[in-house]
């Protein structure tokens, strides 16, 4: 019903094929955290946390930090997601987000290293869906970005004695902690195969009507970093090229105004009144 | 409002955590002051003519001391004269933090109403609590928040101006740059030396004063005479690398250069490193925890047997150096101990040390030195105007700060105690430096005591065996007025002996929790002076309801036995009772009655039962290897009107004492197992461990110096050949060695039975042991007396009774409360004995050697059980020549050599040259050396003779 739409640029909504839907941001939501960050994208809400522990390198990179994923499915979401429902979806999702995030062309992984073989950070990104009305991956994505922007990682000094023990110390400032560079973290853009369109940002009814979609995972330079095809119908060449031009240019546009946005709240500081939950 | 409060701190296993708490903020925090019409309070503590007369403030003020003024005058904050004090949340939290006994203190002025001390929430006040700022330290934090409560209470108080004569508010701080900031905010503030100055009414309020960081340099040379300590984190890293070791260090009381650092192993184990010289004592005070490092092994040194006093005027570091040098005598590779220095302090143990005052020789001068009661703790430096009235007099002196360019620590006179010498005094010194509690009960724990005139009632008599038709009678010792036992022993049809141990039902009294239940447990024992008795529990109690006094009804819990003519345990049983003693016997009126053939009454018979029964059970102890040791115990005839001591007389064993003695093993050996086998994990007992071996090699050595062989390798076998050590011609021997033997065994200990599994008595040579027979003076017989009521279901449990961690803290108090008592017990005995020898003049005496040390002998007079040293090096004179070895061990002084037991000749008299620390002086007469020995003095007055002889 809606595919003669399509053609013309013009979905059921009103919105044209590349346009995101109403998208809000928060950071610092979740004080326990040590970045937090609260994505709404339509009727889609995820919240994300992200918790700094001190782990041990794994061996193979003894230099460098990881990251641990965690999709939560609650059934608050959809219905579906009661009893189990939500964890094949939850570890589908987990595996994707490992893929795109945890490589150091994302994120400097050595920046995570407190003593190389012995000590690192290890960030686990806790992600809990809260509605779902389509499109997980770009808001999951966008707000992994937000709260790895916000995450503030207390400072820790290795102080090494005569035998060579060693010993990590916290500063007693809790102002006195590192930030991230995410300049590179990529946001997830989904593009559904609609008809002989392709849309971005469906929503459940567009997304019911299609046979499949590309994840494709884009820097804000607009370079590829991931893709995957999910969905049971198939994709020609072309039609793939197509959708991996629109990707990048969606996902290039999608990254400007974020960082625009976050920074911008960031420099509020402590006066930036917050929303939370029931705002 | 609510606000979070967040902070990263790092988790035990080495994580870091981020920690959030909600706080939230509140606009119904008042002010308490008495002139403020807007806050909605209640009462009101902060008067409104705050008068304390300052010349530096002239208007009525509140005060607001910040943290460290807290935390370093206290004393001040204890004067009368300080009132109207404003107490911030702030820093009552970090002197909390900081130090526990201050924040007791200052916990106590609060409560106390006169003080008008006001604790002000500013943390959950609206308008006065801050955030940390980034870049800004936790104290800059702190300090900014005391500021802003300043300046809110100014500017509050301020629009009631119009009422008042300008009430103010002052701060006291000592650091300079929050002063200099408060000026800036335009709050007035001073130091605390400032103001304490400016009060006209007590000047010497001033002497109190703790000495603040910047005013220590006048005091001391610029010489840095002490390596500096390292700070806590880097000791905390050293500790767990073990490259230091964390204990508690222990000054010697003989030498005032050499300590030990005790440090706990793993478990039960803990070993003990030296620590020698000035230098590597680093400033450490006795008691302090401390992290040493071990020195390299060929620099470890063996103990210095030198008795070396701390004494004279202030000395610069070149004495110190020769004295050192006294130290540092080649021994024998095998009697070297780990060495080690002191490297750090973890944790200032100082509380008010009691002594007296050296004054300065210097007339004007205001700074003298103090020397405390406690050999084991260094002269106090110290800043008083009063010396001239405070020598003479006890004094309470605190500890400020040691300076590392200081040789004596910094300290502010606390109070007087009164006239030294007086026995008022003295026993007043002794208590307090034996940290007995002392004072009066306070009305919260009498109020939990039974309403007079009280009766047992019939609900009582319900839940309990009446047992008030038996023969029972108590025997102790003589003027005993808190009477815990009594026995009873009677025929039963079977042929059969019943026997029954009667102990006061304190625990009927006391019931668990309550104020009177936590004061005896804080005091954990009863002390007992010369002539006088710090009770536990309130006199009431001891003294009467609980006291088994004879023809009374009294509440008891009755430990009885069927027991055959052999003396075995036929069955036992336990119960709560109600009996009425037919007599209170002394030891000596019970041993009568058992001579007397004519006397054939019940009490005699039950008497002689109980008698016979017991050299049963004695031998059946001996033969499984009990010891039995001796130790000389005195007792002093007192004047009953002045209350001095006029004769004094070794304590005499006689046969009914060991009756009742066997009778109370028998019933604590019982109940301890009763209450271990139904509590296995909670039972409090009692044990004795095995002295290690090395501890008999002095026992050992001198007994092999008079050709007896010592078998240590069993309690039975150091007993057995105890029995077998005499030599002809000399029977005191035995004794001697026994007295020699208790020495080296360990002190024996209450303990919970869920945290150990040793429970042995090496002593009693029993398997298990408890205390169960006297809960008016001990507090740990209450808590068996708990349990055991518990396991027959005569009461009810609590929480705190099986938590075995509660226990396990519980003992630790008892241990240490009991053997501060008796350490009290012996200074008491010691002060008696010199005002004994003070109104005796010289005395001739014989006594025997039995210790040697390097440069004295200390000899044991047997008459009076006391002990003393001849010293053979003093300073005015020229010492002989001494040549002390270790294996025998003995010291030849010119042509005479000593050995262990040797009996010898002594002059015994009061050196009152130090009022201080008067000491029995002895002066060898025999065997004659010349240049060493005295000549018998004949200044004996032949009447006080008699009485000594008598």
């Amino acid at each position: 019903m809606f595919l003669p739409g399509l053609q013309d640029d013009l979905r059921v909504d009103g919105r044209g094929c590349e346009d995101y839907r109403h998208m809000e941001i928060e950071t610092d939501v979740v004080s326990n955290t040590d970045g937090s960050a609260k994505v709404t994208l339509g009727h889609t809400a995820v919240l994300v946390g992200v918790k700094a522990e001190i782990g041990k390198p794994r061996p193979t990179v003894p230099a460098e930090g990881y990251l641990e994923f965690f999709v939560d499915c609650s059934a608050n979401a959809t219905p579906e997601f009661e009893g189990r429902g939500g964890e094949e979806l939850g570890t589908k999702l987990s595996n994707t987000l490992y893929k795109v995030f945890n490589n150091k062309r994302s994120i400097d992984l050595k920046s995570l290293c407190i003593c190389a073989g012995e000590h690192c950070w290890v960030l686990y990104v806790d992600v809990l869906l809260l509605q779902c009305d389509g499109n997980l991956y770009d808001a999951i994505s966008v707000a992994i970005k937000a709260a790895l922007f916000n995450t503030k990682i207390p400072k820790v000094h290795i102080s090494s004695d005569e035998e060579g023990g060693k010993e990590i110390e916290l500063s007693d400032d809790p102002y006195d902690c590192m930030r991230l560079n995410i300049e590179n973290v990529p946001c997830i853009v989904t593009l559904c195969k609609v008809g002989h369109r392709h849309v971005v940002d469906a929503t459940l009814q567009e997304k019911a009507c299609s046979v499949a979609s590309l994840i494709i995972s884009v820097t804000h330079k607009g370079t590829i970093t991931c893709m995957r095809k999910v969905g049971g119908g198939s994709l020609d060449p072309e039609s793939i090229f197509e959708m991996t031009e629109a990707g990048k240019r969606v996902g290039k546009a999608l990254h400007a105004p974020l960082m625009k946005l976050l920074e911008q709240e960031e420099s509020l500081g402590k006066k930036r009144q917050k929303v939370g939950f029931l705002g | 409002m609510l606000k979070s409060k967040t902070f990263v701190k790092k988790t035990r296993s080495g994580g870091v955590m981020k920690v959030v708490r909600e706080h939230y903020l509140r606009d119904d925090i008042w002010c308490g002051s008495e002139v403020c019409t807007e806050c909605k309070q209640e009462s009101t503590v902060l008067q409104k003519d705050a008068c304390m007369e300052s010349s530096l403030c002239s208007y009525p003020h509140y005060l607001v001391p910040d943290t460290n003024v807290v935390l370093h005058q206290i004393d001040i904050l204890e004067d009368p004269v300080i009132c109207n004090v404003i107490i911030l949340q702030t820093v009552l939290q970090e002197v909390r933090h900081r130090s526990a006994p201050v924040y007791k203190r200052l916990k106590d002025i609060i409560h106390e109403k006169e003080k008008r001390f006001y604790t002000f929430t500013n943390e959950h006040h609206r308008d006065t609590f801050i955030e940390r700022e980034p870049g800004e330290s936790a104290n800059d934090r702190n300090d900014r928040a005391i500021r802003v409560a300043v300046k809110w209470y100014s500017q509050h108080l301020k629009t009631f101006e119009s009422d008042t004569d300008g009430l103010k508010v002052v701060l006291l701080t000592n650091d300079q740059g929050n002063k200099q900031k408060a000026q800036d905010n335009g709050l007035l503030v001073y130091k605390c030396e400032e103001y304490v100055k400016s009060l006209i009414a007590n000047p010497e309020l001033v002497d109190r004063l703790a000495l603040s960081s910047d005013d220590k340099n006048e005091i001391t040379s610029s010489k840095v005479l002490f390596p500096e300590h390292l700070p806590l984190s880097r000791i905390q890293t050293g500790i767990k690398s073990s490259s230091f070791l964390q204990g508690t260090f222990r000054a010697s009381r003989d030498n005032y250069l050499e300590a030990t650092v005790f440090v706990q192993g793993e478990g039960e184990d803990g070993t003990e490193v030296l620590i020698q010289g000035l230098q590597n004592l680093n400033r450490a005070v006795h008691q302090d925890v401390v992290a040493v490092q071990l020195l390299p092994r060929s620099e470890w040194v063996a103990p210095s047997s030198v008795v070396l006093q701390d004494e004279g005027t202030a000395k610069d570091d070149e004495d110190a150096e020769e004295e050192e040098g006294k130290l540092r005598t080649a021994a024998a590779e095998a009697a070297r101990k780990p060495t080690g220095k002191v490297v750090g302090i973890i944790k200032r143990n100082w509380r008010p040390f009691c002594g007296m005052l050296n004054v300065s020789q210097i007339k004007e001068s205001t700074r003298h030195l103090f020397t405390p009661a406690d050999r084991r703790i260094p002269r106090i430096r110290i800043e008083t105007r009063q010396a001239s009235t405070l020598s003479g007099q006890r004094i309470m002196v605190a500890i400020d700060g040691w300076p590392k360019d200081s040789r004596y620590p910094n300290g502010h006179f606390v109070r007087s105690l009164g006239g030294a010498g007086e026995k008022d005094t003295e026993e007043e010194v002794l208590l307090l430096e034996h940290d007995v509690p002392h004072q009066a009960f306070s009305q919260a724990v009498l109020s939990f005591l039974p309403k007079m005139p009280w009766a047992i009632t019939p609900e009582d008599m319900m839940k309990r065996e009446d047992l008030r038709p038996l023969t029972v009678c108590s025997v102790d010792p003589p003027g005993c007025t808190d009477i815990d036992d009594a026995l009873h022993c009677r025929e039963l049809e079977n042929g059969n002996l019943e026997v029954g141990v009667h102990i006061a039902d304190v625990s009927h009294f006391i019931r668990p929790g309550n104020a009177l239940d936590k004061e005896a447990a804080n005091r954990g024992t009863t002390v007992y002076l010369c002539g006088k008795r710090i009770d536990m529990v309130p006199e009431l109690l001891s003294s009467n309801l609980c006291s088994l006094r004879s023809n009374v009804d009294r509440l008891a819990f009755s430990c009885i036995w069927e027991i055959n003519h052999k003396a075995e345990i036929l069955k036992t049983r336990f119960t709560k009772s109600v009996i009425n003693s037919k007599a209170s016997l002394t030891y000596a009126e019970a041993q009568m009655r058992i001579d007397d053939t004519n006397k054939n009454d019940d009490i005699t018979k039950n008497l002689r039962g109980l008698n016979k029964l017991a050299k049963i059970l004695k031998r059946q102890r001996i033969e499984k290897g009990a010891l039995t040791l001796s130790s000389l115990e005195v007792r002093f005839h007192m004047d009953s009107e002045t209350h001095d001591p006029i004769d004094l007389q070794t304590k005499e064993l006689m046969e009914t004492n060991s009756m009742v003695e066997e009778f109370m093993l028998l019933a604590n050996i019982s109940v301890a197992q009763k209450i271990y086998d139904e509590f296995s994990e909670c039972a409090l007992l009692r044990k004795h461990p095995a002295p290690p071996p090395s501890n008999y090699d002095i026992l050992i050595k001198a007994a092999k110096s008079k050709e007896v062989e010592i078998h240590t390798d069993s309690a039975k076998a150091l007993a057995d050949s105890l029995d077998a050590a005499k030599v002809d011609g000399f029977p005191y021997f035995n004794t001697l060695l026994r007295i020699l033997a208790t020495r080296c065994m360990m002190q024996a200990v209450y303990f919970c039975s869920g945290m150990d599994s040793d429970f042995h008595h090496y002593g009693l040579a029993s398997p298990i042991y408890t205390h169960f027979t006297s809960p008016i003076r001990r507090y740990a017989d209450i808590i068996v007396h708990r349990l055991l009521a518990v396991a027959i279901g005569a009461d009810t449990t609590y929480p705190d009774l099986m938590d075995k961690h509660k226990q396990s803290a519980l003992c630790n108090n008892l241990n240490y409360r009991h053997k501060m008592s008796q350490y009290a017990q012996r200074a008491s005995v010691a002060f008696h004995t010199q005002l004994f020898f003070k109104s005796r003049g010289i005395l001739n005496e014989e006594g025997f050697v039995l210790f040697v040390r390097k440069n004295a002998i200390i000899v044991l007079i047997p008459k009076f059980g006391l002990e003393g040293t001849v010293f053979f090096d003093s300073k005015d004179k020229v010492s002989p020549n001494i040549v002390f070895e270790e294996e025998g061990p003995t010291l030849s002084v010119e042509q005479h050599k000593f050995h262990i037991f040797d009996k010898v000749k002594v002059t015994i008299s009061l050196d009152d040259s130090n009022i201080q620390h008067q000491k029995i002086r002895m002066a060898l007469i025999e065997p004659v050396i010349p240049g060493v020995s005295v000549p018998p003095p004949d200044t004996e007055r032949p009447a006080k003779k008699q009485k000594l002889d008598r």
